[in-house]
């Protein structure tokens, strides 16, 4: 078996937020309750206590009429995660099965990974631990205990319109390109997204739009000055800071050595049984 | 000074060297940092499969409760149920918080004629309460003749059947209401 993916067909997908709810649910996150905004999209955009959102946009068409689109918005799960290299405490990993995962108890709440996010997924949440509070990195984990128990995620097992599914790579792109010839008829601008400048995504979409009209980036990148802090700064940093802390070390002990060598020439057993203890 | 290192030094400093550089390693090796699995939180409870309550589609779901049934943990659509086949809606989906929200009534509410509170009541009261108003309204409107005609029906009682009731009880309901109390208006959830 090939790898898994989450494939998303929004012109199947009839706005219920089911998937938002089965997100809610199987994560256990809490109620946010935001003011209407006009559509019948919920949130404005995913946060870190609501890690999938439907979002609706309203596009004219070419002929003057109006068509509503509906596009489940999660964690895109990028191939080159910009969020992990941005990462100061290496605690969010791109795991095999395609999950990017943030291990909470590790995170420090620095917001690397907000601010390099080229989706804008990524958010911080304060949690209290022994009455202090800490902020938190916080997305969806593509249900990673329940992809790793052979289960799919809970926002595709919910979805009664099969928008969202998720299984084999070959298997659903396939489908996907079937899917967009047919779909294309009715909106030509139609494409397949999965966006090679972060090294395509496990969250693949079948757009009927341009994808600046449904609320994504035309083309996201992995910021450069990210991949040049984690593969160039940070080594030749953490080289520098080590070789600087084993320097101040050995000269220490060293010195330790050498002065108790001259000051007990004619005391070795006391020294002895210093050493031993 | 010109540092002169006797033997004994020599392997004094050697094991300095080697505590420090394995420190360091500890401290600093993070590339092996892997995120751990949770574990799935519904592994060892049994689900029980219901009825969604809501729509007239009768959706399928299983209710995942813990051991000492005091709490549910997750709910999902049941894959075995020909009518929803595993998937649910919204409103289905949210159906965990019948039980678990702060908000949820546990005991019966009566609110008298005229007053603006809400009384807990048992269920014994509850139900005498309603048949004894029902058989006194149906009793005191019943209307046995019409022109010389019999109708044997009341209009001041209306039945409101819901949307999950299968076909054997709005069979009984129609019943009971139509031919034992003598209703005509005789309505339905799906049509309001």
């Amino acid at each position: 078996m090939g790898r898994n993916i989450k494939f998303i067909d929004i012109s199947k997908c009839d706005g219920c937020r089911a998937c938002s709810v089965a997100c809610k649910n199987w994560n256990d996150l809490p109620i946010e309750i935001e003011p209407y905004n006009g559509t019948i999209q919920s949130h404005q955009n995913v946060t870190a206590n609501t890690w999938n959102v439907v979002i609706n946009r309203e596009v004219v068409q070419p002929d003057g009429s109006l068509a509503w689109h509906f596009r489940h918005t999660a964690c895109l799960h990028c191939e080159e995660p910009s969020c992990a290299l941005a990462c100061s405490e290496n605690v969010i990993t791109k795991r095999e099965d395609g999950a990017v995962v943030i291990d909470e108890e590790g995170c420090v709440g620095c917001g690397y990974c907000v601010t390099n996010c080229p989706f804008d997924i990524v958010q911080l949440k304060k949690v209290k631990i022994n009455g202090k509070t800490y902020e938190k990195a916080s997305k969806c984990n593509l249900c990673e205990g329940r992809i790793a128990e052979g289960l799919e995620p809970a926002c595709s097992r919910i979805c009664h319109t099969d928008a969202i599914q998720y299984g084999d790579y070959d298997e659903l792109m396939a489908e996907a390109e079937e899917r967009l010839e047919v779909v294309k008829k009715r909106y030509p601008d139609a494409n397949i997204y999965s966006p090679a400048g972060v090294g395509g995504t496990t969250t693949i979409y079948l757009l009927t739009e341009k994808p600046s009209l449904l609320g994504l980036p035309e083309n996201p990148e992995v910021p450069s000055s990210i991949a040049l802090w984690k593969h160039v700064v940070q080594p030749v940093g953490k080289m520098l800071g080590v070789g600087a802390a084993v320097a101040v070390a050995g000269l220490f002990v060293t010195k330790k050595i050498v002065q108790s060598q001259t000051h007990h020439t004619d005391s070795e057993h006391k020294e002895g049984e210093d050493h031993a203890g | 000074m010109a540092t002169q290192v006797n033997r004994r030094q020599f392997l004094k400093l050697s094991g300095a060297v080697a505590a420090t550089l394995a420190l360091a390693d500890l401290g600093f090796n993070e590339s092996n940092v892997q995120a751990k699995t949770k574990a799935l939180k519904i592994q060892s409870l049994k689900p029980t499969p219901t009825i969604c309550p809501y729509c007239a589609v009768g959706c399928g779901i299983l209710v995942y409760a813990t051991e000492a049934k005091d709490d549910v943990v997750y709910t999902e659509g049941d894959s075995d149920s020909p009518i929803n086949q595993g998937s649910l809606c919204s409103k289905g989906g949210s159906i965990r918080q019948i039980y678990t929200t702060e908000k949820r009534v546990e005991k019966p509410r009566y609110r008298a004629p005229g007053s603006n509170k809400w009384e807990e009541k048992s269920w014994e009261w509850m139900y005498e309460q309603i048949a004894k108003r029902v058989k006194e309204t149906r009793d005191r409107t019943f209307v046995e003749k019409e022109d010389g005609i019999y109708v044997n029906r009341t209009d001041s009682i209306v039945s409101l059947g819901g949307a999950a009731l299968d076909n054997e009880e709005t069979h009984l309901i129609s019943k009971l209401m139509r031919a034992g109390l003598g209703l005509t208006y005789i309505e339905h959830q799906a049509r309001i």
